[in-house]
């Protein structure tokens, strides 16, 4: 059974096309994060399946029904605002109250048992009389998460909710987010640029770029396996140095050779170096000029030139190289990732 | 405030304000002075202290009747203006960008001279309708009055978070709902200030006032000019006393309300 | 309904009252300036520009507008950027200082100004206790008189439009004029007063435009004889009822007005873009 399904969705604001044909279905429950760099479509396609945005062609469906020309507020969904979006001229039990009273759903009873309901699960309560403005920036970001599932929408939008909130903070409300959605397993469409928030909290991970979908895999996949140039670099910051294949061996720009896993067809191809895969050797491996060296407390990130392309390389604190020597690296075979081109 | 200001400018800052102060404020002061002096010429610095040219003033059959028609026009010119600049103002805050030809339209009556404005309405209202009446007052005071309501409405709906009605778009709120749960009370504090506005306008308009004056149709402001054209007296003082004071009683709950420097600098 | 079309239903009642109650007036007015009895006909015009005594007002107004307006922009400047670099209570009584007299009626203040400045007024009697004038000095029914009291009632307008400018700028940028070496009244004048423009532009403008276009005042304290265009208006729309020729003496107050803010629009487009 899935909740969400969008079939061939194309969207083009004047000249500029934003969406160029995308195809995703959502299971039911299921928690999909949509990550991409700013201005690749991914919040315009929220706010498509939101209705806050037409499509120029394609289908969105919910829960079965065909609901592309239908209005927002006609579509059993929920949407969390990066700004959050809470009323402050209401309380934040008015505010969680909202939407079952647009949709007039159930007495008036039974709409302040599923108000206190939503505050218990984002442990608010106490707040419920409060003005919005009178509440820090992670209380009125649970504000809006509880205003977002006291309906029970069929899908669950969220609009990078989590950019507004300080390092710490958001740590904390990953956590609780992948509880909530634990227990009460919404489906939900979760908009982020940020790689770690998507590979955290999510079951599947939607890469968009220019408009497309540039892969699809659960984290884990899509981090040790990214299927594209793109991919590689956008998720984890890898770095890509061309070689030549032949034989299990990658020949360098400068000659040098090394190992690769079997199977990876000969010919021309892009290597996908991880910066925490790269390791410093005492002897052997390759040979890499030492560039910069920066202190990050508990390692150092070295940048190497290898063959004439500049690397990011982690080691650990221990390591400590000039800049202006010679370092010698290693990679294991297995993580290494051959891309073609 | 930047530090690092030199002595001798702080000193000249404040003697500069002090100076500013009494420029603004001492034609003001001299009327209420005046209108409590007992002589019965108008002079500065008062003598002694009587009551006496406010009885008269409030006895006074053309005051009052002045006072009467300045104060229905008003209060219904604040109606009229905040009805009608208010809806221009959330159709305005819909539109792409601000300061486009529509709202440069609707705040022009700022920018014209009245004058130029009473002029023409004085001989358009006596070729269609003949002698002038309220409702020529009443349509004029609007028109000047909308522009103040715009800017007000405007500049509180410029701070409001701009995805508010899309969120409620998604939390199932239609057009109506959205208008009244959403819009309306954002627009309230502006809407609040620029009914006050309205109503002062109205209530101390002079020029299209004496544009469209006729024996039957004469405001307080107008009341108050003729006896200065004519000759000042105690008792004209005491009715600008009055006049000064509605305005202080306004702007002290506007400043309660919502702020005077919110709106002053806008 | 769509979007647009509810926008439209906001503006709809608004445009259309502006357009009988504004546009409408302001057409008449252009019309009668070139009616006469027999058709079309500038015979109002040439009226105006015939003799001296019609285009000295004219001058009169020009140049007692240009004073008040240079006056203004001098006391308002540093009374805008004192306000804007106050803190929020000494900022709130400035504000009550400057829109209190604003926020009351012309007539009112006239009638102060009427006050302070008659022969046996606050203003005369001191200058004549130093003896600084003689017996006959006389304030009311002169030009100065007509100044004093216009700077008074326009210079609200000049320090909330230069107010409006100031207050946004940051604070930040005048501080960083000091470390590279410039000294307080230098920033002043590289810095807050370049930025500042905008603002000063905008209340220039809008202190001339009422200043040319304001009767009461100057009739008050100017008297009979000093008459500035506004004035010759009132008086043949009042007294003379010749509304062709005040329709055509507004006409020229209009087209001077026009002529003005054509370019400031210019100029504000510019900085827009």
């Amino acid at each position: 059974m899935s909740d969400l399904t969008l079939t061939n969705i194309t969207k083009s604001f004047g000249k500029v096309e934003v969406l160029r044909g995308i195809d995703l279905t959502i299971r039911s429950g299921e928690f999909v994060s949509l990550l991409g760099a700013s201005g690749c479509g991914k919040t315009t396609l929220l706010r498509i399946v939101a209705g806050l945005e037409g499509v120029s062609t394609g289908k969105v469906e919910i829960a079965g029904a065909d609901v592309t020309d239908l209005p927002p507020e006609k579509r059993d969904i929920a949407m969390m605002f990066q700004s959050y979006a809470l009323l402050p001229h209401m309380s934040v039990a008015e505010n969680v109250r909202f939407p079952l009273r647009m949709r007039r759903v159930g007495t008036r009873e039974e709409q302040d048992a599923k108000v206190k309901a939503a505050l218990e699960t984002v442990q608010l309560t106490h707040l419920a009389d409060r003005a919005p403005r009178q509440l820090s920036g992670g209380q009125q970001q649970r504000v809006a998460l509880a205003r977002a599932i006291v309906s029970n929408p069929k899908v669950l939008l969220l609009d990078e909710p989590l950019s507004n909130l300080d390092a710490r903070l958001r740590e904390e409300m990953q956590v609780e987010l992948i509880e909530i959605h634990r227990r009460i397993g919404l489906t939900t469409l979760f908009v982020t640029h940020d790689q770690d928030e998507a590979l955290s909290l999510s079951d599947r991970v939607v890469l968009m770029n220019a408009g497309a979908i540039e892969q699809e895999a659960p984290p884990r996949e899509i981090y040790d396996a990214p299927a594209t140039a793109y991919a590689s670099s956008f998720l984890g910051a890898a770095n890509l140095v061309p070689a030549r294949i032949a034989g299990g061996l990658a020949t360098l720009a400068d000659g040098q050779t090394l190992p690769i896993a079997s199977g990876a067809p000969d010919g021309n191809a892009t290597l996908a170096l991880r910066q925490e895969n790269v390791d410093f050797l005492s002897e052997g491996g390759l040979a890499a000029k030492v560039i910069t060296r920066v202190y990050l407390g508990s390692r150092h990130r070295y940048i190497l030139d290898l063959a004439g392309q500049t690397i990011s390389v982690l080691a650990p604190a221990s390591v400590m190289l000039e800049p202006g020597s010679e370092a010698r690296i290693g990679i294991a075979p297995d993580r290494i990732r051959i891309l073609p081109g | 405030m930047v530090r690092a200001v030199p002595g001798w400018l702080r000193i000249a800052a404040f003697v500069f304000v002090l100076l500013a102060a009494i420029f603004m404020l001492a034609p003001l002061v001299v009327v209420m002075g005046v209108s409590v002096s007992e002589s019965q010429f108008v002079a500065f610095p008062p003598q002694g202290f009587t009551f006496r040219w406010y009885e008269n003033a409030l006895g006074s059959p053309a005051y009052l009747g002045a006072f009467w028609l300045s104060l229905n026009l008003a209060v219904l010119v604040t109606v009229s203006a905040s009805l009608l600049g208010g809806a221009a103002a959330i159709g305005l805050s819909r539109g792409r960008r601000s300061g486009g030809a529509v709202e440069t339209f609707f705040l022009s009556p700022l920018v014209l001279p009245s004058i130029i404005f009473a002029i023409g309405l004085l001989m358009l209202w006596s070729a269609v309708f003949g002698a002038t009446s309220f409702y020529a007052l009443w349509l004029a005071h609007t028109v000047v009055a909308i522009p103040y309501v715009i800017r007000t409405t405007l500049a509180v709906l410029a701070e409001r978070d701009p995805f508010l009605e899309e969120a409620a778009r998604t939390m199932g709120a239609t057009r109506l709902k959205r208008l009244w749960f959403v819009t309306l009370p954002q627009c309230r504090p502006g809407l609040l200030a620029g009914a006050f506005f309205a109503f002062n306008i109205s209530f101390d308009e002079a020029v299209l006032s004496l544009f469209l004056r006729n024996p039957n149709l004469t405001t307080l402001p107008v009341q108050i000019y003729g006896q200065l054209e004519f000759s000042p007296d105690p008792t004209v003082a005491a009715v600008s006393t009055l006049m000064i004071l509605i305005t202080v009683a306004l702007m002290l709950i506007l400043e309660r309300m919502l702020g005077l420097t919110r709106f002053a600098s806008g | 309904m769509t979007d647009r079309r509810e926008t439209w239903l906001f503006l709809l009642p608004g445009l259309a009252l502006l357009v009988v109650g504004f546009i409408f007036p302001i057409a008449r007015m252009l019309v009668l300036s070139v009616q006469g009895p027999d058709g079309h006909t500038v015979d109002q015009f040439a009226r105006f520009f015939q003799d001296t005594f019609y285009p000295s007002i004219l001058w009169r107004t020009v140049y007692l507008s240009a004073l008040i307006t240079a006056i203004c922009a001098a006391i308002g400047f540093p009374l805008a950027y004192i306000m804007a670099r106050s803190g929020p209570r000494v900022r709130l009584w400035l504000v009550i200082m400057v829109i209190l007299p604003l926020m009351t009626s012309v007539v009112v203040r006239t009638f102060g100004w009427m006050v302070l400045l008659s022969r046996s007024g606050l203003i005369a009697s001191t200058l004549r206790d130093f003896g600084l004038v003689g017996r006959s000095f006389q304030l009311m029914h002169t030009e100065t008189a007509i100044v004093l009291g216009m700077v008074q009632v326009l210079l609200p307008f000049m320090v909330l439009s230069l107010l409006g400018v100031i207050i946004r700028l940051d604070p930040r940028l005048e501080e960083a004029a000091r470390t590279m070496g410039c000294s307080f009244l230098q920033t002043m004048r590289r810095v807050v007063l370049p930025l500042a423009a905008p603002g000063l532009l905008a209340g220039s403008i809008l202190v001339f435009t009422l200043s040319a276009s304001s009767f009461v005042t100057p009739a008050l304290l100017g008297g009979p004889r000093i008459e500035v265009l506004a004035g010759s208006i009132y008086k043949n729309v009042t007294q003379t009822l010749d509304w062709n020729f005040a329709a055509a003496q507004a006409v020229i107050l209009f087209a001077g007005i026009a002529l003005l803010l054509i370019p400031y629009l210019r100029l504000g487009r510019r900085a827009h873009g």
